[in-house]
């Protein structure tokens, strides 16, 4: 039975073993092959393990692991960084010289022995270029640009690895400024290398969008040293999203090399943390300047007016008195004239008046002493008829008045026998008894 | 100072451009000098002060962050801050 069956059948090593060959056979030398890193990673012993990939409209076509050992490992990254300013990382395209291996165990895999770095250079410039033109197509190129800086970006959310070299940097350059400025600084903290970084700095931003009124200016910084590792400042959901913030983006991303993506899209770019720092305090100091200067302007400014307006009230002083004085004498000579004038006119005048009273006065007085005439003979008329009838004239005449109790008697009635009577003659009175009445 | 809580630094060069300009042109009614003079000297000295804030103000600024982000602050600043 076993000899029946085991002409039926090889054991899985003989089938692995066979494998071993064939692809021995035939795939004999090193080759030339372009993958993408799906997942890179390295173990203690240094030996470098990876997943690589082959994907067709994001679609993976093909994977095969690979692995670089350690003793080839640092001289390729070494080289690999020196060329292209990155690691080794995940979503990378590389040309890699590897052979095809087989091990009854392990499977298939690849052994890498060079790594192209120009290819990478290549492949990263043509991804770079991408987003890019994206962006560009998307009208975002120049979005955080058009913002406003304000006058002084005084309240700053800063976007950093808190132990960052780069970032206490930064925040000593501001807050030990020569002029004593006051800088507010919030740390927004996010890693700033690496394959999350991209994720983690999005993240920062979302959150500083929820405080915005509190903020003038945001500042994306990363620790100086390491030149490499920027791959991430590419992306393009990182570019879309500053392009796009409502506030003014400032980078100091710390790199001698070509603009970052994120570089190109912030409001503002420099090269380090530090320059961003110089850069806010030069602006402020601009802003006070230009206080200065127009405070000082306007004093300037005052000043002369007030000057001038003083000669001003001084040419008009002086010509007013000039006109006062002109106003005057031509016043005065004009009065003189007047009163010459009147007193001719004056006394032509009262010559005729005078003489024309005279006149009239005579009219008067003659008048007057015809009418004083008249009355004074119907005055002596009027007196001799008085006279005539006056009681004394009667009496010397022989006429006597006669008065019982003071009354004058003029009927018999008002006496009785008894009584006395009174008479009154010229020289005295004459008192008599009624003896009777008739 | 009442107008001091609603200015700020752009409100504040922007008037005193005006100011300036008003000035320069010979705008001012010169009654009127000794007032621009005034707030113009005020706005200056607003900036100038506002530039240099004081511990307290800065304190304040901090607490209204807190209590708005709540956990998200991290502490480094402050050393910063304190010299």
């Amino acid at each position: 039975m076993n000899q029946s069956f085991s002409s039926r059948y090889i054991s899985l090593y003989d089938l692995c073993a066979l494998i071993r060959v064939v692809i021995g056979d035939n795939f004999p030398e090193y080759l030339w092959i372009v993958a993408e890193i799906a997942s890179i990673r390295e173990n203690q012993n240094g030996h470098c393990y990876l997943e690589l990939v082959d994907k067709s409209e994001e679609r993976i076509v093909a994977q095969v692991r690979a692995t670089i050992w350690a003793y080839n490992y640092r001289t390729l990254t070494q080289a690999f960084e020196k060329a292209t300013g990155e690691t080794l990382k995940k979503g990378m395209k590389i040309l890699f010289n590897a052979q095809v291996q087989y091990h009854e165990v392990y499977g298939m895999s690849l052994n890498i022995k060079d790594i192209d770095p120009t290819f990478s250079t290549g492949e990263m410039a043509r991804k770079k270029r991408e987003v890019i033109e994206r962006l560009l197509q998307e009208g975002l190129m120049e979005s955080n640009k058009s913002l406003p800086l304000p006058p002084v970006p005084q309240r700053i959310a800063v976007i950093s690895s808190p132990s960052a070299a780069g970032y206490g940097d930064f925040c000593a350059h501001l807050q030990e400024n020569s002029y004593l400025y006051k800088f507010f600084l919030i740390l927004f903290p996010a890693l700033v290398q690496g394959e999350e970084a991209a994720a983690s700095i999005v993240m920062a931003l979302q959150h500083i969008k929820k405080q915005l009124h509190n903020f003038d200016v945001v500042v994306l910084i990363r620790g100086g040293g390491s030149q490499v590792d920027l791959y991430c400042f590419d992306d393009y959901t990182l570019s879309a999203e500053i392009a796009r913030f409502p506030l003014p983006v400032i980078t100091g991303i710390g790199h001698e090399r070509d603009d970052t993506v994120v570089d190109m899209v912030a409001h503002t770019k420099k090269k380090t943390p530090t320059a961003v720092a110089e850069f806010i305090i030069s602006g402020v100091r601009m802003f006070e300047t230009r206080v200065e200067e127009l405070q000082n302007t306007l004093a300037r400014y005052a000043e002369r007016l007030l000057e001038s307006l003083q000669y001003e009230i001084q040419e008009k002083m002086i010509t007013l008195s000039h006109t006062v004085k002109e106003r005057i004498s031509h016043s005065y000579a004009q009065y003189q004239l007047l009163v010459m004038r009147l007193c001719s006119v004056s006394r032509y005048s009262l010559n005729h008046h005078q003489n024309q009273f005279y006149l009239l006065i005579q009219k008067e007085i003659t008048v007057y002493q015809k009418c004083l005439n008249e009355e004074v003979g119907k005055y002596s008329l009027l007196e001799q008829t008085i006279r005539h009838f006056d009681p004394i004239h009667l009496m010397k005449r022989g006429f006597s008045i006669a008065r019982v109790n003071g009354i004058i008697l003029t009927c018999v009635q008002q006496v009785e026998n008894g009584q006395t009577i009174v008479t009154q003659v010229l020289d005295g009175y004459i008192h008599s008894k009624v003896e009777g009445r008739s | 100072m009442n107008k001091k809580d609603h200015l700020n630094y752009k409100q504040a060069i922007e008037e005193l451009e005006k100011i300036v300009k008003e000035i320069e042109n010979g705008e001012t009614d010169i009654d009127l000098l000794a007032e621009k003079v005034k707030r113009a000297t005020f706005l200056s000295q607003f900036c100038k002060n506002k530039l240099r804030k004081t511990q307290e103000e800065l304190e304040k600024f901090l607490d209204e962050i807190e209590k708005e982000s709540g956990k998200q602050i991290e502490p480094p600043f402050d050393s910063d801050i304190d010299h």
